[in-house]
């Protein structure tokens, strides 16, 4: 084993090279960020977050249509159209409900022809295109002896059979189709969100303010006052809330915004007036607490100025898993015909209105459906997320 | 010698996390020999737990043994599967733990789970088993032994849980039993109770132990060797008496200095040296102990020193031994060749 | 015992204080029929002997005529619609607790591995997404692309499938989640540890020791998926138009039927308050530091 000259010195202190390396001291959100940076799943709840309030924020300034604009003419209306050409410049589109409309060749809707007639025993409709006579056969999926032919229908215009679409296109007018008043899906999922969205975020907000009020009051107060209190909480933690709030939501019996934002905040704060109890009561126990205390700061203001940094990461938590169960909870009151009504519509009332018609026009129930989903997954995601990157046992790694 | 019973040579264990690897155990050696009451001591993170549990084949994902020997009674128990393993587990070598609180399962009986491991490793029947579990009982001091059977564990104190925990270990009379900290979660006349119970059925059994421990104290007292751990690795090893006379690592002089001199003979937990342990994730090249050492050389920066064996039972990696380096009072140098690997 | 009283007391009053009575609709009665109305449900005692007549009732299981389904009492619609409910529940409950604590387990055991992934993403995918919207799906699928099922009503044993599925969706993934997450917190204990360290199989560490523990929480969850089971047959029993406590209730609601929303709602929460009940029976067998009444520690 060979040896350098120096081997055998003494380190002086300065040249003890202190190998540990101090990791960068980061303030507690920017630490909670690089952790919630590498949580995919959290990101991707984020972006999903961000892009639905988008969404629902500007996404109405795109559209064309108002979110109660009713065109009766193009109810009903598919996410794909099957364009005719029966004569030059002449494009025409049927509607699953067998209504006639004329459309651009791209597939926009233009106006719809009057039905002149209706002939059963052949199976056929009548149309007038400006006095001329447009007949659709719909025998083709009737008649066992046609089946071969494997269409639903076809037009006559001029004497001559259409069979095959010129071409089948994306419904132009409505990205989305229209609903049964001839409303445009997508707007109004884009309006549905914004009330969702607007119900779900106040109701946290309403709760939030109740919870950490009472918790606070509870945590501060002690003794008696403290248990009385947290027994309530108990009572009416023992009790199916959902059964309540539909009830006081048949009493009150006024289905406009606010109610039911109150509702919902009237019943979810528990969860949260616990966390704050908790974090109040760990709080007086510490010693910077009791210092401030001799010093005469009084309490109250001591507990309020040190809780909101201490007991933000969790309420932040609380707050973000509140707005998914206040999604759910008002989509569902809205779907069993508690909620929202008209003329506002949230997605539930959305899903409620569309179930009717479930088997013939499935999209319209589906789209608002799967944008809940959506909202719920997302919000749900980055609250799971938020959670793992506040907690204090893996705040180490 | 022909008596030894654990032969550990240069055993390396390491937790691939996804963080890096960390190396807790960095090439340590020793055995235990029948009789033998091993102490292990060292700071919190030395890899005492690790290395115990290395021995026991418990070591979780993402750690494994990642090289050496755990050589008992001849058998390699590294390569063992983890099945072939149980058939030594609790029977060979039987372990205890910290915290009593929490080691006993909450949900069943004192005597179903003590029966359970009986049954386990023997041939008796429910009958014999309960009995056995009784007399065990009995033997480890839990009074009315036929009625505490019957308990669960929160119906016992803190101290009687270490107790049936013992019994548990010492129920087929292991060769080895490992105590990891036995005593430091109970108060200070129980945990001379529970050691002294240890050492008494450590001799009725004719096993060792091996007790690992932050309580020089507690060392002076029942063990006869220490093992001393720093960063993963093995400082020095010396019988009781040398290393209190006269130890032979800065890492250990330090440990011995941070001993409070109590006169009312109560003893505390090791006030820990200036500085903080390594970090086991990048460990520094050269001897850990190297940049809280007060006599750090330029080579321990640079190379851990090898083990210098200075008496048959005695040994110390530290450069100081080397016959190169500076004398220090107290160190003792020796030649190139009585270097141990 | 309490409980019920209580609730039923807060329901009654609640119902009373609605303004304007319950035969406010949006084209007035005539007084005289509104008066004669109110004589018949006895709206004009004085509130203390409507209560004590409620209560009496609500003892002796008589919770007064529904109000808009004419000729019908209340418990007759409970019982007439109960047993359909229950069946399905019943099945949903089984399928929840047969399906979900097996899979929980499974996952725990192959935790971080493509299977344990898989059931965490189906698992998330189920406590998210709302009852309505898998019936919704489902009906889509099932009974309208593929037409395997019927989309309404309860006729064939294939009819069960779809409110089942969507009845089991949010609870079977919630207890998947849950027995997981409780089984890999066990098996970080350190009494498993000691079992281990003992020589025990790791069938045994897994199935005896670690599993009763793992259950605990999971009974736990038992009481609030009733309740989950019951406001889900709400939306499914009107999505899949089966005729159930839950449709009644739902209609009830709709048609300010306030005499049958009050016997619903008792019924229910006394239901509920039952199975809280039953939990902290199983609670006690599982968990021996729990005695009834009292916990200790
Ligand atoms: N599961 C694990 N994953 C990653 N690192 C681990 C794991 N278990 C232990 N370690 C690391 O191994 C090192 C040694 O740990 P060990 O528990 O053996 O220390 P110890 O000497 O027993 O300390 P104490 O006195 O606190 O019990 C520590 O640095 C620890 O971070
Ligand atoms: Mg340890």
């Amino acid at each position: 084993m060979g040896y350098q000259q120096n081997d055998f010195d003494f380190l002086d202190s300065s040249r003890k090279t202190d190998k540990e390396q101090i990791r960068e001291a980061l303030t507690y959100w920017a630490d909670t960020w690089r952790r919630l940076k590498k949580n995919k799943m959290a990101i991707a709840g984020l972006i999903g977050v961000i892009l639905i309030s988008l969404f629902a924020l500007f996404g109405p300034s795109f559209t064309d249509y108002e979110f109660a604009e009713q065109h009766t003419d193009f109810a009903n209306t598919p996410l794909r159209v099957e364009v005719y050409e029966i004569s030059t410049d002449l494009y025409v589109y049927l509607t699953p409900a067998y209504r006639m409309i004329v459309v651009e060749p791209d597939g926009t809707f233009l106006y719809r022809l009057d039905q002149s007639g209706f002939d059963f025993a052949n199976k056929q409709f009548h149309f007038d295109y400006e006095g001329e006579d447009v007949m659709v056969d719909y025998s083709y999926k009737l008649l066992d002896e046609l089946a071969d032919e494997n269409i639903d229908y076809s037009i006559t215009f001029r004497g001559v059979e259409y069979k095959v679409p010129y071409k089948v296109t994306s419904n132009k007018s409505y990205p989305l189709g229209s609903d049964n008043v001839g409303r445009d899906v997508l707007t109004r999922i884009m309006y549905g969100a914004r009330i969702s969205l607007e119900v779900a975020l106040f109701a946290a907000l309403f709760s939030l303010v109740i919870g950490v009020t009472y918790g606070a009051i509870a945590g501060m107060a002690g003794s008696w006052l403290d248990n009385l209190m947290m027994r309530i909480v108990d009572i009416i933690d023992s009790i199916p809330l959902l059964l309540y709030v539909i009830l006081i939501m048949v009493i009150i019996d006024n289905k406009g915004l606010g109610t039911i934002i109150l509702t919902l905040g009237l019943f979810y704060w528990v969860g949260m007036a616990r966390l704050v109890r908790g974090q109040v009561l760990s709080l007086k126990e510490q010693e910077y607490v009791l210092a401030a205390r001799m010093l005469g700061v009084s309490q109250p203001v001591i507990i309020w100025r040190h809780l909101i940094p201490n007991a933000m990461g969790p309420i932040l938590v609380a707050l973000t898993m509140m707005i998914p169960t206040a999604v759910f909870t008002e989509s569902f009151l809205s779907f069993i015909g508690l909620g929202i009504s008209a003329p506002l519509a949230s997605l539930g009332t959305l899903c409620n209105d569309a179930l009717d018609a479930i088997q013939t026009y499935p999209f319209q129930l589906l789209a608002p459906a799967l944008m809940i989903a959506l909202m719920m997954l997302a919000f749900n995601f980055l609250g799971d997320g938020l959670r793992s990157a506040l907690d204090p046992r893996l705040r180490k790694g | 010698m022909s008596n030894t019973i654990l032969d550990v040579k240069n055993l390396r264990t390491t937790f691939y996390t996804h963080m890096g690897e960390v190396q807790a155990v960095r090439g340590i050696s020793f055995e235990v020999n029948q009789g033998d009451v091993l102490g292990i001591v060292g700071e919190s993170g030395s890899g005492k737990s690790v290395t115990a549990m290395s021995i026991m084949g418990l070591v979780d994902e993402p750690g494994r043994v990642s090289g050496g020997s755990i050589l008992f009674m001849g058998q390699e128990l590294t390569k063992l599967s983890d099945a072939e393993m149980n058939e030594y587990r609790g029977k060979e070598i039987s372990m205890i733990f910290q915290d009593p609180m929490t080691s006993l399962n909450p949900v069943y009986t004192i005597g179903n789970q003590l029966i359970e491991v009986i049954r386990r490793h023997t041939d008796l029947d429910k009958d014999q088993a309960h009995a056995r579990a009784i007399e065990l009982l009995q033997m480890v001091g839990i009074p009315e032994p036929e009625i505490r059977i019957k308990n669960y564990p929160h119906q016992f104190s803190g101290g009687m849980r270490q107790r049936a925990m013992i019994a548990m270990a010492i129920s087929c009379s292991p060769k080895i039993l490992i105590a990891d900290e036995p005593t430091t979660a109970l108060d200070v006349t129980i945990q001379a109770q529970i050691l002294d119970l240890m050492v008494r059925l450590k001799n009725q059994l004719h096993s060792s132990i091996i007790l690992i421990t932050h309580d020089l104290g507690v060392v002076s007292e029942v063990c006869n060797k220490v093992n001393v751990m720093y960063g993963g690795m093995l400082m020095e090893k010396a019988s009781v008496f040398e290393l209190f006379d006269s130890p032979q690592h800065p890492y250990t002089l330090g440990l011995l200095k941070s001993i409070p001199r109590d006169v009312t003979g109560e003893r505390k937990r090791l006030v820990p040296i200036e500085g903080t342990p390594p970090d086991l994730l990048k460990p520094p090249s050269g001897c850990p102990f190297s940049p809280r050492c007060p006599y750090a050389m330029g080579i321990c920066v640079r190379e851990a020193a090898p083990l210098y064996t200075l008496s048959d039972t005695h040994s110390a990696s530290c450069w100081l031994h080397h016959k190169g380096a500076p004398v220090v009072e107290g160190f003792v140098q020796v030649e190139e060749e009585s270097v141990h690997e | 015992m309490l409980t019920i009283l209580l609730i039923a007391t807060v329901t009654f009053f609640m119902m009373h204080a609605i303004p304007g009575g319950p035969f406010s609709r949006e084209r007035p009665l005539p007084d005289e029929i509104i008066a004669a109305l109110n004589e018949k449900y006895h709206l004009n005692d004085p509130i203390l002997k409507q209560y004590f007549d409620y209560m009496v009732g609500l003892a002796t299981f008589n919770l007064g005529p529904s109000f808009r389904r004419t000729g019908f009492e209340v418990e007759e619609l409970i019982l007439l619609g109960f047993p359909i409910s229950a069946k399905i529940g019943l099945m949903a409950i089984i399928i929840i607790i047969l399906v979900g604590i097996p899979v929980g387990i499974v996952s725990a055991l192959r935790q971080n591995k493509p299977a344990d992934y898989f059931v965490m993403f189906i698992a998330t995918l189920g406590v998210t997404i709302p009852s309505f919207v898998v019936a919704a799906l489902f009906i889509y699928i099932f009974a309208g692309v593929l037409q395997w099922v019927d989309a309404f009503g309860l006729e064939r044993p294939s009819s069960y499938i779809g409110p089942v599925l969507a009845l089991v969706g949010y609870s079977l993934a919630f207890v998947s989640r849950l027995t997981r997450s409780s089984m890999l917190e066990v098996m970080r204990q350190d009494y498993i540890r000691t079992a281990r360290a003992n020589g025990l199989s790791r069938f045994k560490v897994i199935y005896k020791h670690a599993l009763k523990n793992a259950l605990i929480p999971v009974v736990t969850y038992l009481g609030p998926m009733v309740a989950a089971i019951l406001t889900g047959s709400f939306v499914v029993e009107k999505v899949f138009t089966i005729p159930g406590i839950g449709k009644y209730f739902v209609q009830s609601v709709n048609d300010r039927d306030y005499t049958m929303i009050i016997g619903s709602t008792v019924f229910f929460a006394v239901l509920y308050v039952i199975m809280v009940l039953l939990v902290d029976v199983a609670y006690s067998l599982i968990d021996p530091r729990i005695r009834l009444g009292k916990k200790s520690e």
